[in-house]
């Protein structure tokens, strides 16, 4: 489907801009409205164009915490935020590729039997689950604790099976030439599967971490302690304020505050991710 | 280095597919041992089982006296090149190399000497910091050789390390490698399915067919005195030809159609026995003066230059058999013409039809 006609170029170019556009325009309103005050965001028309507020909303953001989110600061927000993205994305990853290299390169008795289970939990998302798991999480002591946060959302079929699939295609004379090296089991996991697997990781690790970063449900369920409240818990508390009106400009303040971890790592991991990409081994 | 003896060897795959039976051989140190057979005849899988990568299902494995089929692969003191090349595609060239010798735990410098004298012997100091997919696939093969070699193996074992280059490279490492046994003076064990590889390298060739040992002999063994009509027909090119034939009521001789061939010695066979006499294309002349003769209708024709090989049907013994003749130099026969041919009687061979067991001695 290369074809070189000006019309297409043309309509190819519109029909992705247009996408683009789409896409961006409530991310634009959220920049937009987080440089104006309250007042000129509650009148219509709503501004369209920067206002001259941001540098005082911002500052506010960042030197003193929200009465309307109940207090608590927003950078203690932010880092609970990251310890909980961190957390379930290292610890998913760790579980998955382990998990994966055991039903992958190891014959032990029901091997099939425990790839099974764990692929028939991709079927059994978070929210299903959701109150066996948060009474398990009780029961255990875990409530108001970043290991409540953390651990029950780590173990990922989803990973699991990808890094299983990635296995699958690295040759056996890779393995068989390592054996010959004197390579044992530990030895190759870090020497060779690790290194070879540097751009799924890396493609996992951005996923998983605005998935860690965005949840909100089980945040919502298992803290009453103000102190671990996440961001996105922050901000829906913040339109939900009760008797006043919500603070848009600070809202959407926040919400771009918000984005910009996630917008890191997907920077930080792109390069390693693309440069795996153009390296590909052959 | 070391010799190996391998005794009654089997393997039965898992699901109960049996690759390989009964397989003995003795080599000797120093020997370059080349496995040859067509497609699924277990070649791979008797390397598999010397190297350790699948376990033996019977018989014993002996490297240098000490019976190893127990012994991982990393304890047998066996280096392995694969025909993918299986190098480490995230280390450089020089990681390749080094990584079997830090396992081991050999001291930085020893491991720096031998991986200095391997680069050079293979000609690949230029490249040792470069990652294997910035090499050509004649270099790759070649680093794999050099993880084989740093490491000073007792036994080399090769599986079809040439297969994947093109003819001119091949012939080129083909040289390179025989250089390089001559250099180390170790045991080789080498798999091919091309024969002409296998005749090159070989210091003894090992013929295999359904699993099983053909025969075992010199490169010049296998074509002058082939055991069974596989061997004679699997090796040289163009392939033997056989006119089939009934060993005479005196038992020294054999009936080719209208033609009575007394033979040189017995036959073991009781007379009426059905005979394929093999000849090779090479030893069919033209002329009339021959101990058998035979007419050759011709139909396709090679013209190679220093040879012509002439295919076409053996059409005077009543039974029209596919015959072809590799004439020296250039010659040019009428498509559907008849060449009369003949061989001398050393240049025979007598095979039982049934059995395939060669008959004249
Ligand atoms: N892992 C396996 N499981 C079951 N059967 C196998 C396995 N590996 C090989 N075989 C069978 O064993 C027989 C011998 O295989 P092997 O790989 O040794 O052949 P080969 O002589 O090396 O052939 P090629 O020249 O094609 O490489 C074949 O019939 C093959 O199908
Ligand atoms: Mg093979």
């Amino acid at each position: 489907m290369v074809e070189n006609r000006p019309f297409l170029t043309v309509l190819t170019h519109a029909a992705l801009i247009i996408g683009v556009l789409f896409l961006c325009f409530p991310v634009w309103m959220a920049l937009v409205a987080s440089t104006h005050s309250a007042d000129a965001l509650s009148s219509s028309p709503i501004p369209m164009w920067f206002g001259d507020q941001g540098w005082q909303n911002y500052s506010l953001l960042i030197s003193r915490g929200l009465p309307e989110a109940g207090g608590v600061p927003l950078g203690r927000m932010m880092l609970n935020s990251a310890i909980m993205a961190l957390g379930i994305t290292f610890g998913k990853i760790a579980i998955s590729i382990i998990s994966a290299y055991a039903v992958v390169y190891f014959k032990f008795p029901f091997r099939m039997v425990f790839f099974w289970m764990i692929f028939i939990t991709l079927m059994l998302p978070v929210e299903v689950r959701i109150l066996p798991t948060f009474d398990v999480v009780t029961k255990m002591g875990l409530l108001n604790s970043y290991a409540g946060l953390i651990v029950p959302l780590i173990a990922s079929a989803t990973a699991t099976l990808l890094f299983r699939q990635f296995f699958l295609t690295i040759p056996d004379e890779l393995v068989e030439a390592a054996r010959i090296d004197r390579a044992g089991p530990l030895r190759f996991f870090w020497d060779i599967l690790l290194p070879l697997s540097r751009t799924n990781i890396a493609a996992l690790f951005i996923i998983l971490f605005i998935f860690g970063w965005n949840q909100y449900l089980w945040p919502l369920l298992v803290t009453t302690d103000e102190g671990l409240y996440t961001i996105v818990m922050g901000i829906q508390r913040m339109v939900n304020s009760g008797e006043s009106l919500p603070v848009w400009h600070l809202i959407m303040g926040t919400a771009v505050l918000a984005m910009i971890p996630p917008v890191l790592v997907v920077i930080a991991m792109q390069k390693l991710f693309v440069k795996g990409l153009v390296e590909s081994e052959k | 280095m070391a010799n190996l003896s391998i005794r009654s060897l089997g393997k039965t795959y898992p699901g109960g597919v049996s690759a390989v039976r009964d397989v003995d051989i003795k080599i000797q140190d120093g020997e370059f041992i080349v496995l040859v057979g067509p497609s699924g005849c277990g070649k791979s899988t008797i390397l598999r089982m010397i190297a350790g990568l699948e376990t033996i299902t019977t018989g014993d494995l002996d490297i240098d006296g000490r019976r190893v089929n127990d012994l991982e692969p990393g304890d047998r003191d066996i280096a392995m090149v694969f025909q993918n090349y299986a190098l480490y595609p995230h280390m450089t060239v020089r990681a390749n190399m080094e990584y079997g010798l830090k396992n081991e735990g050999l001291p930085k410098d020893e491991i720096a000497e031998r991986i200095a004298e391997a680069s050079r012997t293979l000609r690949l100091s230029d490249y040792l910091d470069r990652k294997p997919r910035q090499l050509s696939g004649g270099q790759r093969q070649r680093v794999a050789m050099g993880r084989a070699i740093v490491r000073k193996p007792k036994v080399f074992l090769f599986d079809e390390p040439l297969s994947n280059l093109d003819a001119k490279l091949r012939t080129q490492l083909r040289a390179e490698l025989k250089a390089l046994h001559a250099r180390l003076n170790g045991t080789f064990i080498y798999v091919t399915h091309d024969q002409v590889e296998a005749m090159s390298l070989a210091d003894r060739i090992v013929i295999m067919s359904e699993g099983k040992i053909e025969q075992i002999g010199t490169p010049m063994d296998l074509y002058l005195r082939p055991a069974t009509r596989f061997v004679a027909e699997f090796i040289g090119t163009p392939a033997m030809n056989f006119i089939d034939a009934t060993v005479g009521s005196d038992g020294h001789s054999l009936q080719i159609g209208e033609q009575m061939i007394a033979a040189d010695a017995p036959i073991h066979a009781p007379a009426g026995t059905l005979v394929s006499v093999g000849v090779r294309p090479e030893h069919l002349h033209r002329g009339q003066d021959h101990a058998m003769h035979v007419k050759l209708k011709t139909g396709f024709v090679e013209q190679l230059g220093a040879d012509t090989i002439v295919h076409g049907e053996a059409s005077t013994n009543g039974t029209a058999s596919p015959l072809g003749v590799r004439l020296q130099g250039v010659h040019m026969p009428e498509p559907g013409s008849e060449l009369q041919l003949g061989a001398a009687l050393s240049d025979l061979h007598f095979f039982d039809t049934a059995s395939g067991q060669r008959l004249n001695t």
